[in-house]
């Protein structure tokens, strides 16, 4: 699933491990959900959206063919 | 309220685990009349733990494993016990297979097998009725 994190990250002046701190993962986790190599559960993308201040769907876009 | 700061020793679990198995086989083998395989049991199980824990310092996904796992490593934990599970269930299967191919009982295999199975079907159901 495609998604902003890395995007809306560094636009913040964050970095991988900084953010991974503020949501209580691993820095892989955040590397991963930036790489589009894991979709993360949908509490973690609340706590993502809320963290960047917008709603799950402005930062996640779910492909439909 | 403390968000970060972690004081927690679950991480010495597994080790601890690991080092308590290599007493229980130097006890085993020593009972069995062979204290020198023993104490080389116990070796491997200390140098496993002890490799654990360096690796720990290394190894955000060891890290992970040990104590500080979070979605992913989760998920990355239940697949592989997944595909360990059919590793084994893979090799019970052969096991039993050939063994009363050869004429024999399938013992311990057919045991083995069937404890697994029991423990699926039950496993369903539970996690089923959890929702």
């Amino acid at each position: 699933m495609r998604n902003d994190v890395r995007e809306r990250r560094v636009a913040k002046g964050l970095s991988q491990a900084d953010l991974a701190q503020r949501l209580d993962v691993s820095r892989q986790t955040i590397n991963s959900i930036e790489t589009d190599r894991y979709t993360p559960s949908l509490p973690l993308a609340i706590a993502i959206a809320r963290f960047f201040g917008v709603t799950v769907e402005e930062i996640f876009h779910a492909d439909h063919n | 309220m403390q968000t970060t700061t972690k004081t927690s020793r679950k991480y010495l679990a597994t080790p601890i685990f690991g080092v308590a198995m290599g007493l229980v086989y130097l006890v085993a083998l020593s009972v069995a009349g062979q204290p020198v395989w023993g104490v080389l049991a116990l070796a491997i199980m200390v140098a496993f733990s002890g490799a654990l824990l360096l690796a720990r310092r290394r190894s955000e996904t060891v890290k992970g494993l040990l104590d500080h796992r979070d979605e992913r490593i989760s998920a990355i934990d239940l697949r592989a016990t997944a595909i360990t599970a059919l590793a084994l269930i893979a090799v019970i299967l052969v096991a039993f297979v050939v063994q009363i191919a050869r004429g024999q009982s399938g013992w311990p295999y057919s045991m083995l097998g069937f404890v697994g199975g029991v423990t699926y079907v039950v496993a369903v159901i539970c996690l089923r009725i959890r929702g």
